[in-house]
């Protein structure tokens, strides 16, 4: 049972069978992380607010994801902000002392997250997470390892063949390009997002392509993150051998990771490079997880280091009708 | 499966032309019943040339305007056809890929004079859609108090509660009829398909394949 009434509103109280349903996943999938080697890291609800203004504000642009934070002036003055993303705060506390450590360091961490969200069905203002990271040296590649250990923990929470789960792939901010060439790069922008193709094909025949297919059908359309795609389409092949079961089907999606895409969960977008990933369940509006590469939030924080990971949102993996087992 | 929500109100006509023109077989289709299952030609759910599943049916709910984009936003329909009126009105983080060619009218600003406010005057308007309309006359060089009404809006200018309306517009016989002047066109309202963003990466094959269906029937407008 879930309680939301006398409650603000995006936040409720589990009882009975609905508790015991949330801390069985939790410990399913924590037992699935430390058998893999990662161990768990206990991080703060409350922080300060600060690092995460600067870490969170993208360019010139006021960032909506700093907009998420709930911050409060404590009794001594300072600026303080409850945990609205675990990666922010897990990296800005691994980067100062990372050089001392012996990597890959593979962490997880689950808890509760806090962000604004204006009112939209699925949309949580306060959910429960469980996520894991790999720290890396600079040139190592662990992007197959996290993702098929997102799928596989997934997967582990569904009855067998019974879960639809899709996974989408994409590339941080890879159509910059093809928007930046239109004429009016705001509206093209707005095509990717809402799928518009009438809109989208009066830019350019790649970007109905991206809108449509997901992908441009000549990969050069993307400049110089052409390879990137070509190698994106590689990882795709490499994880559809690698999951078991015909449960699972994975895409190939730019304009689902455009930046201004309503469906961005929180500052996700911001720390990103290279892969990102979202996963679907049927019977959820919402999706139930999203990850991806961020060495660039590392390097913002002075530490050169190879960091890719993925969260996994609790509430709206169980929001999901056919979880089972659980 | 596919389930498609489909309009009650003025839309329905046009969104029931586009179902035709994806393949549906809309003959059989009943405003009575609240859901109903509708065959199609075959679309397939796998990349185009992969033999695989194919789908031969659809799912109609039938809803209220007001109601269907919270039914697709929820992922309880995959997708449908709604007024951008209301899309506007409501907000709602939903793919819009299409807008009907068919159907389409205009939201504009009723007076029962000829003549608009003056710069700076402040005046009353009522509208079944507060939100949209605020938002549609903020750049005016004039002021607005906008109060919601639920029936006959054009009453509002002529019985004097307020010096203007803003509503939609389809032939304008009931604003002539009544002695009304349409001051202004403020936007277009087209039907519009809405697609939830889950059902999209769930069903990118079959959808496309639907859109490109009425697409070629040249249903679509800019």
């Amino acid at each position: 049972m879930r309680i939301q009434s006398g409650l603000p509103v995006g936040v409720n109280a589990a009882f009975f069978d609905e508790a015991r349903r949330i801390r069985a996943l939790e410990a399913l999938l924590s037992t699935r992380l430390i058998e893999g080697g990662f161990h768990e890291v206990l991080l703060p609800i409350l922080d300060y607010y600060q690092p995460y203004e600067n870490l969170l504000t993208s360019g010139a642009t006021e960032s909506g994801a700093a907009e998420q934070l709930y911050r409060f002036i404590d009794r001594d003055g300072q600026l303080l902000a409850l945990r609205h993303d675990f990666t922010p705060m897990l990296a800005r506390l691994v980067a100062p002392r990372i050089s001392q450590w012996q990597l890959p360091v593979r962490l997880f961490y689950r808890g509760d997250v806090v962000r604004f969200q204006e009112p939209r069905p699925g949309r949580l203002r306060e959910s429960a997470q469980l996520g894991a990271e790999i720290l890396d040296a600079p040139e190592a590649s662990n992007e197959q390892e996290v993702l098929e250990l997102f799928v596989d923990l997934l997967q582990r929470s569904t009855r067998s063949g019974t879960g639809g789960l899709q996974i989408v792939l994409g590339l941080a901010n890879a159509l910059e390009p093809l928007i930046a060439a239109a004429p009016d790069a705001a509206a093209a922008a707005q095509a990717v997002v809402r799928r518009d193709r009438t809109a989208a094909a009066a830019v350019s025949r790649a970007l109905l392509e991206v809108v449509r297919d997901g992908a441009p059908s000549d990969f050069a359309a993307l400049g110089h993150r052409a390879g990137e795609l070509e190698g994106l389409f590689e990882i795709k092949e490499r994880l559809l051998q690698s999951v078991s079961g015909d449960d699972v089907q994975v895409s190939v999606d730019l304009a689902e990771f455009e930046a201004s895409s309503g469906t961005i969960q929180g500052s996700e977008h911001l720390y990103y490079q290279g892969l990102v990933f979202r996963a679907y369940r049927r019977g959820s509006a919402q999706p139930v997880g999203n990850g991806g590469r961020y060495d660039g939030l590392f390097k913002a924080l002075g530490a050169e280091v190879s960091a890719a990971g993925f969260s996994i949102g609790l509430d709206q993996l169980l929001a999901a009708q056919d979880t089972g087992g659980i | 499966m596919l389930r498609l929500a489909l309009p009650k109100s003025r839309n329905q006509e046009s969104a029931l032309e586009a179902l035709g023109a994806a393949g549906v077989d809309v003959s059989t289709f009943s405003n009575r019943r609240l859901r109903q299952c509708l065959s199609i030609e075959p679309l397939s759910v796998s990349a185009p040339g992969d033999a695989g599943p194919e789908i031969r049916e659809v799912e109609i709910v039938s809803l209220k305007d007001w109601d269907l984009p919270l039914y697709v936003e929820y992922g309880i329909a995959d997708c449908g056809f709604v007024g951008t009126d209301v899309l506007e009105e409501r907000g709602a983080d939903l793919l819009t890929p299409l807008r009907l060619r068919a159907g389409r009218c205009r939201m504009s600003l009723i007076s029962n004079t000829v003549l608009p406010p003056s710069d700076g005057a402040q005046i009353r308007v009522c509208s079944k859609y507060p939100e949209w309309t605020r938002r549609l006359l903020a750049q005016k060089p004039w002021g607005a108090e906008v109060f919601q009404l639920w029936g006959s809006v054009e009453l509002g200018p002529l019985l004097e509660l307020a010096e203007l309306a803003v509503d939609i517009v389809q032939t304008g016989s009931t604003i002539k009829e009544h002695d009304l002047h349409e001051l202004e066109v403020l936007a277009e309202i087209a039907p519009t398909l809405v697609i939830n963003r889950a059902a999209f990466q769930r069903q990118r094959v079959a959808l496309n394949e639907l859109m490109a269906r009425i697409e070629r029937a040249g249903l679509v407008g800019a």
